[in-house]
């Protein structure tokens, strides 16, 4: 209380008991009234507050709310896909013969025999495959690309020699460390 | 908010906040609630004695902030005493519709209670618990004109500019206001305590 201050006074306090109590009381008041405001000092208003208030800031500025886990899902997609195409091109390459089709069953055939249920009906492992630490629970993501049918050489499939040029539909299965771990062939 | 972002904060008046948000920047808003809500939640609480009351006012305040056109003229003074300015006149529509009728009730952690000197006289030792819970019900039972005036410059330290801001007086009535309520503070504790030293503690001017 700042207003209320006895030091101008004091000749006058030091006679006066009436104003001596007077400026006790304010000064007792003072220190009740800090007390009490001592004890609300924690007081807030509830988070939902911000919450709501917050809902209606984004709605009153026409702002989305940002999520920011959406905003990496093309990239990590365009990133799965190219190092599919990527790992598929290396795998092609390396393991690509000039011969007829084989006429016993590849390794990769008996790879085969992984294929799964359900919509993963189809893939057949890639010999990369194996390499790559996979687990039952890992995530896996499929991404469809279209390869030259001489790919599908690769994975012990007949292919006609005066074909191999052509381009076929297939999807990649993608590990969650972007390697490549089965192909399927749509035509 | 980073640390960095956190001080820039700190350092931005409410008027700079205040920019932000008419521009849409949403971290802005939130500073400036952050820094305002408790203040006018706990006026909003001593005014009415309700905290559902005090969550719809604080609520309402700065939803009104969002309208455009909210009103506030920097030139007439601070944000602040803007703020305390729409919260008051909403804890007294709550008031006039009758809305307010819960007892203030709060628990006291003895922790929290600053360090006051020791007073020797029982009858007017308003640091103890039951002084502070007196001295908080001869609060909440001043008329509204006096009560409003302690709650801001008394329990939420607001300056008397800002006071007069929100109470859309002059800072000399709010002076006239302030020193009648604490003497309406004092001559009700003491009629509770000792009828008789009451009389002796009225708020007259010495003759002398």
């Amino acid at each position: 209380m700042p207003e209320f201050s006895g030091d101008a006074g004091q000749p006058h306090l030091d006679e006066c008991a009436d104003c001596r109590a007077r400026l006790k009381s304010r000064r007792e008041l003072a220190a009740g009234l800090r007390a009490v405001a001592a004890g609300f000092h924690k007081k807030e208003a509830p988070a939902r507050v911000e919450a709501r208030l917050l809902a209606a800031f984004r709605s009153q500025s026409g702002i989305t709310p940002i999520r920011r886990e959406r905003r990496w899902i093309p990239a990590v997609t365009w990133a799965a896909a190219f190092a599919a195409m990527f790992a598929l091109a290396v795998f092609l390459v390396r393991d690509r013969q000039p011969e007829a089709a084989r006429s016993t069953t590849p390794r990769t055939v008996e790879r085969a025999s992984l294929v799964m249920s359900g919509d993963m009906e189809g893939f057949i492992a890639l010999p990369n495959a194996e390499d790559a630490a996979t687990g039952e629970s890992e995530a896996m993501d499929v991404v469809h690309v279209e390869v030259p049918r001489s790919a599908m050489l690769a994975v012990g499939l007949e292919v006609s020699p005066d074909r191999t040029g052509e381009m076929v539909q297939a999807d990649v299965m993608l590990g969650s460390d972007g390697v490549a771990r089965a192909v399927r062939f749509l035509n | 908010m980073n640390d960095r972002a956190m001080k820039a904060a700190a350092t931005e008046t409410d008027d700079e906040l205040l920019l932000r948000i008419q521009s849409g920047d949403e971290q802005a808003f939130l500073d400036l609630y952050r820094r305002r809500q408790a203040a006018l939640f706990r006026f909003a609480l001593h005014m009415s004695g309700s905290n559902s009351v005090a969550e719809d006012v604080t609520q309402e305040v700065f939803l009104a902030l969002l309208r455009e056109g909210c009103g506030f003229d920097p030139e007439r003074g601070t944000l602040s005493g803007y703020l305390f300015g729409i919260a008051r006149k909403l804890v007294l529509r709550h008031l006039e519709r009758g809305r307010s009728d819960v007892v203030l009730v709060v628990e006291n952690d003895d922790s929290t209670l600053p360090e006051l000197a020791v007073i020797d006289d029982p009858m007017v030792d308003l640091t103890r618990r039951e002084g502070i819970d007196a001295l908080r019900r001869a609060v909440q039972a001043l008329p509204r004109r006096y009560r409003e005036v302690v709650v801001l410059c008394d329990l939420e330290e607001v300056d008397y500019a800002d006071a007069a801001i929100a109470l859309g007086c002059p800072i000399g009535t709010v002076r006239s206001r302030l020193h009648r309520a604490r003497g309406l503070l004092l001559e009700k504790l003491n009629q509770e305590r000792n009828p008789r030293q009451a009389i002796s503690l009225k708020p007259v001017r010495c003759a002398s």
